[in-house]
This record gives C-alpha cells, sequence and structure tokens, in this order.
C-alpha cells in the first residue's frame, strides 16, 4: 500500500530528493560556481518530470487515503508549472549571471516551490494544501529577496512574507473553522457535508476565508496590493517566475478547492468569485494605465488576467474550468515572451524597466518589436491573436453559466485595458525620438523565447496546438 | 463548564488581535512577526478545540504541521527582517516605502 | 472564347493597375488596348457566328447558402452577343482613341503618371459590363452592374484636382444607389417568390408569377408588375431616365472618352438591357410596362427640350443620349424588344462617334468646351468634321423615307421605335412624343453642327489659330464607329425589325407559322386602320408569330404581342412622321444659325422664362436640392454636431479623459506602499466578502 503511495508522489520525491541532493552538493563543494550548471540541471530534471508525468499518467490515483490525488488535472496544472519554471530558469540564468546574483540558491529554491506547487495542486486534504501552500510561499520569500544588497529586493521580500504569512493566517483559519464543522479535513469529506443548501454558516465562513487566503496567492483585488511592489523590487528573472508557475497552481489549487470539497454549493461561492473576477479585472485595467515601469504594469496586467482566469472558475462548471486551464496555459505563454522581452531590455549593461526608453523601439529592432507587438496585442485580447481566444472562452463559459453581466463587464474591461498594451505598441512604433537607446540584445535564449511565445500567439489560432482537449479532459476529472 | 465556544472565542479574539497588530501597528516590523504567530497560534486553539470536540485526532495533527511551518516561517521572516535592516538601517513599518503607485 | 473576352479586360486591367511599375507606362498601355482588341475580334466572331441557341459556360460555383445558389456562369444568347460586340467595340475603339485624347493632360503636371490608371480603369470598366451582360443570374449581374458604377465613379472623378469632377462622380455614385436600392428589392423579391436568381427558373416562374400577390409598402401588388417596376427603378438609375438623370450631364466632367464609352454607348445601356433581359416577366407585367413606355417617351421629350438651349457641346450630347434611352425604353416599353436592341446597337456606334468626335474638337480647342466659342471649325479639323456630320446624319435619322432600312443607323432604328410606338398605341403619348422629340433632336444636333463648324470664328482668336487636327490615333476608331453609323442599320435591319420570324431565328426564339393566325388578324383589325388589315393578307401570304416558353431564346414576346409585326403595317403618314420631323428641325436649325445668326438671340429675349426653364433642365436640380441634398445635410449636420460630437464624443471623451484617469489615480493612491495599508485592504476585503456570504448564500 505505501509502496503504491509512495509511486504515485514519486515525481515530487524525485524532484525534493534533487533539490536536498543539489543543496548539500552545492554548500560542501564549490557553492556558487555550482550556480549555471544547476541552473541548466534544474531545467533539465522540470523538462523531464513534465514529460514523465504528460506522458505517463493515466487515470485519477489517490494517495495516503485521498490526502494526495494524481488526475487529469492535476497532471494538466502540474506539466503547465514544470515547462514554465523551466523556461524561466534557462531564460534567468545570463541575466543572473551578469547581476552576479546567480547563486546556487536560486535554482534550489526554485526546484523546492515548484515541489510545493505540484503538491498543492494535488491536494486532496486541507493539510496537504496548507503544506503545498507554505512549502512554496516559503521560497518564494526568499526568492523574491534574493539580491541581498538591493533596498527594493529586500523590501518586495518583506511585503510580500508579512502579507504572505497574514493571507496564510487567514486561510489557515478558515482552515480550522472547516475542519471544526466538516468534522474532516479530507475534500471527499468536506463535499459531503457542504451541500447546496444546507451548508452550515460556520462551513460557509471556512470557505471565505480559504477563499481570501487563495485569492492573495492568485492576486486577486483587495488582495493583490503586495503585485506591484514585489514584481517591481525582486529581481526581474523572479518576477518572471511569480507571474507564471505560482499563478497557474494557485488558480489550479484554487479550481480544487471550489470544486473538489465545495463542489456541492456552487451557487454559495460563485457570486464571491464573480465579484473578485471583476473587481481584479477593472482594477488590474485603470490602474496599469498610470504605470511607466513596465514590470509594475505587468504586475497589473497579471491582476486583471487574473480576474479573466476567476471569471471562468466563477461560472462553476466543466466548461469554466477548462476555460480557466486554457486561458492559464495562455497566459503563462505569453508572459514567458514578455519577460523574455523585458528581460532583454538594458542600456550600458544596467536593466532597464522604464517604458519610456521603448520610444522608436521598431526603428532600431523590428522583428523584436513585431513580436513584441503581437504578444501585447495577444495579451489585449485582439482577435487574429490566441489570446482573444482564451478571453473569448471565459467569456463564453460566463454566459453559458448565466452570469452575462460578468462576461459583459469583462468585456468592457478588456477594452479599457487595451488602451495601457497600445501604448507600449505606440511608443514601439511612433514614439518620439528618445535621448538614450537600449542596447542591443545578443542573447539567442531571450530572442528564441520571444519569438517562440510571439510564433504561438499567431500559430496556435489553428486550433491553440490541442491544449483545449487536455484541458476538457482535466476539466471533466475535476467536476462531477 | 467551559465549552467549544469558549475556546472558539478566545481563538477568534486572538486571531483578530494578530490582524490589527498588522495594520495598526506602523512601528517596528518585529510586532508584525509577533502578530503572525498570534494569529497562527489561534488557529491552533481553534483546531485542537475542535480536535477535541470532535474526538478527532486530524486536528492535533494539523496543529503540529501548522507549529513547525511556523517556525520555519519566523525564520524566514527574521533572515528577511536582517537583511533589509542591512540594507535600510531601519525596521520601522512606516520605512518599508520605497516602492508605491 | 466567351471567357477569354470576359477576362481579357481584367488581365489589362490588372496589368495596367499594378504592372505598369514592372512593365513601363507605354508598354501597360499597349496590353490594356491590345488585350481588348482582342476581345473585340473575339466578339465578332462569336456574334457572327452565334446560332441563336442560348448556352451556359459555368466558369465557377460562387455562393451557395441555403437554398441561395449562385454560380458564376455566361449565359450566351443573342443579347448577350449583341452586347458583347457593343462593349468590346467601343472600348477598344475607345482605349485607342485615349492615346491621343490623354497624351498631354493640363490637369496633371509633368512627370506624373496618370495614363495607365486611365487604361486601367476603362479595362475594368469593360469587364463590369461584360460581367453584368454576360451573367446567368442576378446575383452576378448585380455584381457586374455595380462594378461598372465604381468604375464609372472612378472614371468621373477621374480629374480629381477638380472639385466638380468630384462633386459630380458623388452624385453619379448616390443618385446611382437609389436605383440600385430598387433594383436590389426586386432581386430580394424575386428570391423570395421564386427561391432562385437563376434566370431560366425565374423565366419558368413569371407566368406564376403574373397571378401572385403580394403584400409591399401597406398595399397588396400584383408580384410580377411589382418587381418589374423595381427593377426598372434600378434601370432608371444606370440609363438616367428622368427622376434619376440628374447624374449624367454632371458626368460629362469625366474625360470625354469615357462619356463616350460609359455614358453614351454601353453603362447607360444596362438598363434598356435590363428590361429586354428580364422581358419574360415584363410580359406578364402590363402596368410596369405601360409605365416604362410613358416614363421613356417623357425623358425623350424632356431631355430632348433641355438639349436645345445647352451651350457645352459635351452636355448637348449628354441630354441627347438621355432622350435616344427614352427612346429605347419606349419600345422596350411596348414589347419591342428587339427594336430597343435594335436602337441600343445603333445608337451606340453614332453617340460614340459624336462623344469622340466632340473629344477631338475639344483637343483641337485646347479644352475649350463652350460652343459659343467655336465656330467655322470645318476647315480646320475637316475629318472631324465629316465624322461629326455622319454621326448627326445617323442621330436625325437621315435615310429614304419608306423603304424602311435604306439609310444612317439612327434612321432605321429610330424609325422602328416610333412605328412601334405607334402600333402599340395609335395617336398615343408615346408616339407623340417620340415625334416631337425627334423633330427636338434634329434641332439641336444640327445647331451643334452649325455653331461649331459653320459661321465665322468666336471667342479666343488665339485658340482658334492654333486649333489642329487630332492625331491618326483619334481618327482611326471615328473613322471606324462612323462606317457602323453609316452601315449598322442598314445591314441588321431584318434581324431587329424584319419579319417575326427573321427576329425570331435571329434570338433563336421558338416560332411557328400562326395557326391561330386568324385570330390573331381579329386583334389586328381592331387595333389599326381598317385599310391596312386587308393589305397585310393579301401582301403576306404566310405569317409568323412568337411561339415558346418564357425562357426559350434570348427574348421572350406574349402571345398577345404583336407589336412588332403590327408596326410594319401602320399608315404611311406614321411612317414619314420621323423624317418629317427631322427635316423641320434641320430647317430651324437652318434658319436660326446659318440664316439669320440674330434669331436665336431675338426668340430668347421673347421668351426668356422658358429658356431659362430650359436652360436650367427644368429646375430638376434646384429641386432636388431643396427636397434632399439640403435636408439630408441639415440631419446630417445635426447628427454630426450634436448626436456625433457633444453625446458620443463627450461620453467617450468624458470616460476616457475623466473617469478612467480618475481610477488610475484612485488605484495608484491605493498603492501607498505602506504594509498597514495593504493588510488593511486585505482585511476590508475579506469583511466584505463574509458579509456578502451571509447576506446572499448564507441566508438560505
Amino acid at each position: 500500500m505505501i509502496q503504491a503511495d509512495l509511486n504515485i508522489i514519486m515525481p515530487e520525491i524525485i524532484l525534493s530528493l534533487f533539490a536536498i541532493g543539489a543543496l548539500l552538493g552545492a554548500v560542501y563543494t564549490s557553492k556558487d560556481k555550482m550556480g549555471p550548471m544547476l541552473v541548466w540541471a534544474t531545467a533539465g530534471v522540470f523538462l523531464a518530470l513534465a514529460l514523465w508525468i504528460g506522458v505517463n499518467g493515466q487515470g485519477t490515483n489517490p494517495a495516503f487515503g485521498g490526502m494526495f490525488v494524481d488526475d487529469a488535472f492535476s497532471r494538466f496544472a502540474k506539466v503547465a508549472i514544470l515547462l514554465s519554471s523551466a523556461a524561466v530558469l534557462v531564460m534567468s540564468q545570463e541575466y543572473m549571471q551578469r547581476k552576479g546574483l546567480l547563486r546556487f540558491e536560486y535554482p534550489v529554491l526554485v526546484a523546492l516551490s515548484v515541489v510545493g506547487m505540484m503538491v498543492m495542486v494535488s491536494a486532496g486534504d486541507l493539510m496537504t494544501l496548507y503544506m503545498g501552500l507554505e512549502l512554496q510561499s516559503l521560497a518564494l520569500y526568499v526568492v523574491a529577496s534574493l539580491r541581498r544588497d538591493s533596498a527594493r529586493s529586500t523590501e518586495a521580500g518583506l511585503k510580500y512574507f508579512v502579507l504572505g504569512a497574514l493571507s496564510s493566517g487567514l486561510l489557515l483559519y478558515g482552515a480550522s473553522l472547516t475542519y471544526g464543522f466538516a468534522g474532516t479535513t479530507l475534500f471527499s469529506g468536506i463535499i459531503q457535508t457542504a451541500t447546496e443548501g444546507h451548508t452550515s454558516i460556520g462551513l460557509l465562513f471556512g470557505l471565505v476565508f480559504i477563499i481570501a487566503g487563495l485569492a492573495f496567492k492568485v492576486s486577486a483585488v483587495p488582495f493583490h496590493m503586495w503585485t506591484p511592489d514585489v514584481y517591481e523590487g525582486s529581481p526581474t528573472p523572479v518576477t518572471a517566475f511569480f507571474a507564471t508557475a505560482p499563478k497557474i497552481a494557485a488558480m489550479a489549487l484554487f479550481a480544487r478547492v471550489l470544486h473538489d470539497a465545495f463542489g456541492s454549493a456552487v451557487s454559495d461561492w460563485s457570486q464571491i468569485i464573480a465579484l473578485l473576477s471583476v473587481v481584479s479585472m477593472f482594477l488590474g485595467a485603470f490602474a496599469a494605465i498610470g504605470q511607466t515601469n513596465i514590470k509594475r504594469l505587468m504586475a497589473f496586467s497579471s491582476i486583471a488576467h487574473m480576474g479573466y482566469a476567476l471569471m471562468g472558475l466563477a461560472a462553476g462548471t466543466v466548461l469554466g474550468v477548462q476555460a480557466m486551464l486554457v486561458y492559464m496555459a495562455i497566459y503563462v505563454t505569453m508572459n514567458i515572451g514578455t519577460f523574455a522581452f523585458i528581460l532583454s531590455m538594458q542600456k550600458d549593461g544596467q536593466a532597464v524597466t522604464d517604458i519610456g526608453s521603448l520610444n522608436q523601439y521598431a526603428k532600431r529592432e523590428p522583428g523584436k518589436a513585431l513580436a513584441m507587438l503581437i504578444l501585447l496585442f495577444s495579451m489585449a485580447g485582439v482577435p487574429p491573436m490566441v489570446g482573444f481566444f482564451g478571453k473569448f472562452y471565459v467569456l463564453r463559459a460566463a454566459y453559458d453559466a448565466g452570469l452575462a453581466w460578468l462576461a459583459i463587464a469583462g468585456v468592457i474591461a478588456s477594452v479599457i485595458g487595451a488602451y495601457y498594451y497600445l501604448r507600449i505598441v505606440f511608443y514601439m512604433y511612433f514614439g518620439e525620438v528618445p535621448d538614450e537607446t537600449l542596447d542591443k540584445s545578443h542573447s539567442p535564449v531571450l530572442w528564441g523565447f520571444l519569438m517562440a511565445s510571439a510564433a504561438i500567439m499567431v500559430l496556435g489560432l489553428v486550433n491553440l496546438f490541442g491544449i483545449e482537449g487536455a484541458a476538457a479532459a482535466a476539466a471533466a476529472t475535476l467536476v462531477n | 463548564m467551559i465549552g467549544l465556544e469558549h475556546y472558539l472565542t478566545v481563538a477568534a479574539t486572538l486571531f483578530v488581535i494578530g490582524i490589527f497588530g498588522l495594520f495598526v501597528n506602523r512601528k517596528n516590523v518585529i510586532i508584525l512577526l509577533m502578530s503572525i504567530e498570534l494569529m497562527l497560534l489561534a488557529v491552533n486553539i481553534n483546531l485542537v478545540a475542535f480536535s477535541s470536540f470532535l474526538g478527532d485526532l486530524v486536528g492535533q495533527v494539523f496543529t503540529l504541521f501548522v507549529l513547525t511551518v511556523a517556525a520555519a516561517e519566523a525564520a524566514i521572516g527574521l533572515a528577511i527582517l536582517v537583511c533589509f535592516f542591512r540594507t535600510r538601517g531601519t525596521i520601522a513599518v512606516e520605512d518599508v516605502n520605497v516602492m508605491k503607485g | 472564347m466567351e471567357t477569354l473576352i470576359l477576362f481579357a479586360p481584367l488581365v489589362g486591367a490588372l496589368i495596367g493597375g499594378f504592372g505598369w511599375r514592372l512593365t513601363g507606362e507605354r508598354a501597360a498601355m499597349w496590353i490594356t488596348t491590345g488585350l481588348l482588341f482582342v476581345a473585340c475580334a473575339f466578339s465578332w466572331i462569336v456574334f457572327l457566328t452565334h446560332d441563336g441557341v442560348t448556352e451556359k459556360i459555368q466558369l465557377l460555383r460562387w455562393i451557395e447558402s441555403g437554398s441561395l445558389s449562385t454560380d458564376w456562369a455566361i449565359r450566351m444568347d443573342r443579347l448577350t452577343a449583341i452586347m458583347l460586340i457593343v462593349i468590346t467595340t467601343v472600348s477598344a475603339l475607345v482605349h485607342l482613341y485615349s492615346f491621343g485624347y490623354m497624351a498631354d493632360d493640363p490637369q496633371w503636371k509633368e512627370g506624373e503618371s496618370y495614363k495607365p490608371r486611365f487604361f486601367a480603369y476603362l479595362s475594368f470598366f469593360t469587364f463590369a459590363m461584360l460581367m453584368l451582360v454576360t451573367s446567368d443570374n442576378l446575383v452576378q449581374m448585380f455584381f457586374g452592374w455595380e462594378g461598372v458604377g465604381v468604375a464609372s465613379y472612378l472614371l468621373i472623378g477621374f480629374y480629381y484636382r477638380k472639385p466638380t469632377a468630384n462633386a459630380a462622380a458623388i452624385k453619379a455614385f448616390v443618385v446611382n444607389r437609389v436605383g440600385d436600392f430598387g433594383f436590389a428589392l426586386g432581386i430580394f423579391g424575386l428570391y423570395y417568390l421564386t427561391d432562385s436568381v437563376k434566370f431560366d427558373d425565374i423565366f419558368a416562374a413569371a407566368p406564376a408569377l403574373a397571378e401572385t400577390t403580394v403584400h409591399f409598402l401597406w398595399a397588396d401588388w400584383n408580384a410580377a408588375n411589382l418587381i418589374a417596376v423595381l427593377l426598372f427603378i434600378g434601370a432608371m438609375g444606370k440609363s438616367a431616365q428622368l427622376f434619376l438623370h440628374t447624374w449624367l450631364p454632371d458626368a460629362m466632367e469625366g474625360p470625354t472618352p469615357v462619356s463616350a464609352l460609359i455614358h453614351a454607348a454601353t453603362m447607360v445601356t444596362a438598363g434598356v438591357f435590363l428590361v429586354c433581359r428580364m422581358s419574360p416577366l415584363m410580359e406578364y407585367a402590363p402596368e410596369a410596362t405601360a409605365f416604362i413606355t410613358i416614363l421613356g417617351a417623357t425623358t425623350a421629350f424632356v431631355a430632348a427640350t433641355i438639349g436645345l438651349v445647352q451651350n457645352d457641346i459635351k452636355r448637348v450630347i449628354a441630354y441627347s443620349t438621355m432622350s435616344q434611352l427614352g427612346y429605347m425604353f419606349v419600345a422596350a416599353g411596348v414589347g419591342a424588344y428587339s427594336v430597343a436592341m435594335f436602337h441600343l446597337f445603333t445608337h451606340a456606334f453614332f453617340k460614340a462617334m459624336l462623344f469622340l468626335g466632340a473629344g477631338s474638337v475639344i483637343h483641337a480647342m485646347h479644352h475649350e468646351q463652350d460652343m459659343r466659342n467655336y465656330g467655322g471649325l470645318r476647315k480646320k479639323i475637316p475629318y472631324t468634321f465629316a465624322a461629326m456630320l455622319i454621326g448627326t446624319l445617323a442621330i436625325t435619322g437621315v435615310g429614304i423615307p419608306l423603304t424602311g432600312w435604306i439609310g444612317f443607323a439612327g434612321f432605321a432604328s429610330k424609325d422602328a421605335v416610333i412605328e412601334s410606338a405607334f402600333a402599340a398605341d395609335p395617336m398615343g403619348y408615346a408616339f407623340w412624343m417620340l415625334v416631337i422629340a425627334a423633330l427636338f433632336t434634329s434641332f439641336y444636333s444640327w445647331r451643334l453642327m452649325f455653331l461649331t463648324f459653320f459661321g465665322k470664328p468666336r471667342g479666343d482668336k488665339h485658340t482658334h489659330e492654333h486649333a489642329h487636327e487630332s492625331p491618326m490615333v483619334m481618327l482611326v476608331p471615328l473613322g471606324v464607329l462612323a462606317v457602323g453609323s453609316i452601315f449598322a442599320g442598314a445591314i441588321w435591319y431584318s434581324s431587329f425589325f424584319g419579319k417575326t420570324n427573321e427576329i425570331a431565328s435571329f434570338f433563336g426564339v421558338p416560332y411557328a407559322e400562326a395557326s391561330e393566325h386568324g385570330e390573331a388578324k381579329d386583334d389586328h383589325g381592331e387595333a389599326k386602320d381598317d385599310h391596312a388589315a386587308p393589305k397585310d393578307d393579301k401582301k403576306k401570304k404566310t405569317s409568323y408569330a412568337f411561339t415558346g416558353k418564357p425562357g426559350e431564346g434570348a427574348i421572350y414576346t406574349g402571345k398577345d404581342n404583336h407589336v412588332i409585326h403590327d408596326a410594319h403595317y401602320v399608315p404611311t403618314w406614321v411612317k414619314l412622321s420621323p423624317f418629317i420631323a427631322m427635316v423641320i428641325g434641320f430647317l430651324m436649325a437652318m434658319c436660326f444659325y446659318i440664316w439669320d445668326p440674330k434669331m436665336p438671340k431675338r426668340t430668347m429675349e421673347h421668351n426668356r422664362p422658358l429658356y431659362n426653364f430650359l436652360l436650367n433642365k427644368w429646375y430638376f436640380d434646384e429641386l432636388y436640392d431643396a427636397i434632399f441634398v439640403k435636408p439630408a445635410s441639415m440631419i446630417g449636420r445635426f447628427f454630426w454636431k450634436r448626436g456625433d460630437g457633444d453625446v458620443i464624443d463627450g461620453t467617450l471623451n468624458g470616460v476616457a479623459m475623466g473617469i478612467v484617469p480618475f481610477f488610475t489615480r484612485l488605484a495608484g493612491r491605493a498603492q501607498s506602499g505602506y504594509i498597514f495599508t495593504y493588510a488593511f485592504a486585505m482585511v476590508i476585503g475579506i469583511l466584505v466578502l463574509v458579509t456578502w456570504m451571509t447576506f446572499s448564500g448564507g441566508a438560505q
């Protein structure tokens, strides 16, 4: 029995052992010289695990009495997490090295947080949920303040830590209430108690607190306040990481809690998620307009995007979850491309994040400007790009679920939001001549990720690379 | 006779005090860490009370996990705080304000 | 072969329009012209070898949607064949002519390239026109119909630096839209009623339509009549019939070759073609055809009166065109479709020639168009004079009376129209209008000749001294058209207006030795002079009648329609009347402009109100301006200033400039940077959520 259980969580075990081994090895040998090698090794392990999970996974396998679940949904999320983490690691290697930040802890911490995320998305119990979440968060707190000599980086870490701890406190309080009123921490037990119309008020309180804790992780308004500061202060590769894998994990966990534990009380939480969704979309759109720092802008952009993903969740249907998964996959792909571009923005060897520096960029590097234009259009949801289909999916899911007002709000918010994406395009193509220009970047890795991401945004409109089918299968195992 | 509700009331009170400590206090980041600990311990009271009330051990197991994680969290929090202090020379909450807007 | 004819101009247009940078200007012009001549040659082969049997050539399946199925196909019958030669011949000659006429245009500066564009438009027009006449269904026809509209718009506005040209182009486009709306409604109606847009299906359904009633615009209508009128409204727009005619004179702002090709020979006759093409339907719509007849006759008359006093050489010819189109519609309206096509056919030759001749005069006079500044030009430009003379003889209808066919082209066809009009309604409105119009036609045509080529030179002396004969490329087309103007009527007289069996075999319509001859004779007896009927029986041993169902053959003539047959047996004075009218008109013109040059002025002063009325074109433009243009622009201005400016722009600007930045500032201020603010926001958030949950979800 225990052997079967261990087999099911073998990927997590392998990754943990790898992280611990790497840590020990690096500590006892050459310290930071191991950094670059470890980055590649970790990315390699991520890729291998993604392949393994993606190809090998079959059916629904609960482990440890249902505390850990390996199903199509968790596999979809895990593959997405692993692939995006690998991409971000590979992208960050050059930047971190140039800044002297490539300590061996970085890949190890990323690996540990990925373990946390993998546990999160497979959680079948409140305790698993909490442990995964904390493992992920603790690693991320450290990564955020990786640049120890920078006021901004340490401040980002501190803010993230304090607010993160507050959110885990809220989540934990919710978990304790849920435990008390449901009598169990297992999702499969909770769902039997929390049936439609018969949910006790205590359980609903618990649900609200859990939702609040999770909303913090996906940076939904009004639990989003940390996002811009942490995005700005953290080293850019870390920001890229924040914007991708943890978002998928938190969103997947969100879906799992809502459907696995409270799936029979959809009408109770659907309104709350819809509320979070609509305020996130609008605040993301409004606040981003005022930004001049592209990393802060991306923070608000991700807040808005999370609003759309939550819209799929608010639908509370199979299609809603499927739409959310498709949206997240598209979102992550777009963000990887965009951050590849942001990572390549530099002047005299210094990283630049001011949007004004992009003036007339298209004159100097038309290829990259075009790729960026495609990505920005896609993020704004301009029709021929894949990003439009992501939005279209969630809007349809919300509409089908009877949340027409939410869908309409989403359309309005996307119109407002298009402004700040298009403003960057405007700068790049029609901006005034800048005083200083950005250096030409010669990183083939970043260039490759940027181009690949842009190409996906255009080519994907054929069939979204078949991701719909996988997302549909994943959603079907979650919602019943 | 002290019943479940008493425990829950105490836990809720402590939890709210902890929350208040987070946003009313503007002086010292250490107090923030203490407030966080307070919140987590309030949760622990909740869990243990429920566990005892339900006659179910899971709550106490959960408590142990929470205690462990809280320790790790405190360690990391203090480490970050030390870094912060090194670069800024202050741990006043009002000075954690470089990035905004 | 038909496919080649159809696509040669398109290829030419594409090369001229897009490829000229590769091939060079001259090469592009030669290629377009060469392709047109090829198309022209093929068209003549097709026309001469065509046996009248309808064939269809499917090019591709175009639209398939529900029960709407539209092929892109060529319907090859006699009507198409006639139009093919008219279009390609005139177009090819106009292409050639444009080499000279467009050689150095004062509208363009040195080095600016405009010629390939012009040739491309011409070729594109030709393609669209061919598309229209070869179509096998109404949708394809509509496509061509709009295509020629676009080409016409582009060519009228070709001198886009002239505000008047732009205004004229817009006017032509807008007025045509009114007509096209009717046409489109007609197509919708036919599709609604017959569930098809194919001619074959529609023709087959025509008898049934005559017995159907439809509700439209708060009233019940006979379906056939309604559809016929709607389609005719389209034709009115294209063919500049009264009430939708105002664009045609203004369209003379375009280069003269364009006027010759589009606004004389081809596009404006599309309406006549449409009526003839829809003859199976028209035959079942007696009220509609009566309307067509009356409107055609009125147009012929009104346009002729206006033509009497115009001073711009091209406008005179433009009104003359409008008048002649009225003749064609009368012929079509009374059911003599072959006669309408006959006049269309001959008119294409002599009117194109008149325009090209006028172009030659204008060219010689350095783009002076006012006839009052001409005079005595026959010595300076003798070839042009000869051509114009032939054209005038043709349009006024000079020939040997009572032979029917020995004479210039216009003689044969115009007399045929007038006789048909009489046969359909003896002493009727249409007949008299046409005879009077013939008189006026003669007067203004000769007036044009006399003012231009006779008398003393007037106007700028310098211009007269430098007047020169046009180059060979312009004279050759004139010569070719002159041949057509002289002989086209005589050669094809019997095919268009001969005995019933000749017409029938020409158009591929089944006919039979009239078994119901006696019955038919009875009908004549009532309809005609008594003495003509016995003569008929004595002279003609055999009589033929059209048989066959609607849709068989190129045109359809109803069982009770004997107009063409009867037209041959109208009284002698009727046959003489157009000739007499022509002679009177000629003598009056002689009187006014040769013998007593002061007379026009005197007459004008004595009849000033009438003169102004005619000079201002019956005040149609002013009327439309007051009724449609002014109110429309007022409404437009209201919506623009108040609706668009204040309401929409105001709202959008308010949102974009006021509300959005307000929220942006608010969001920025909320993001204070302090941990306690952030924590407070989270606590507020959870309070809101808990409250919400308590009141909505948890309340149950």
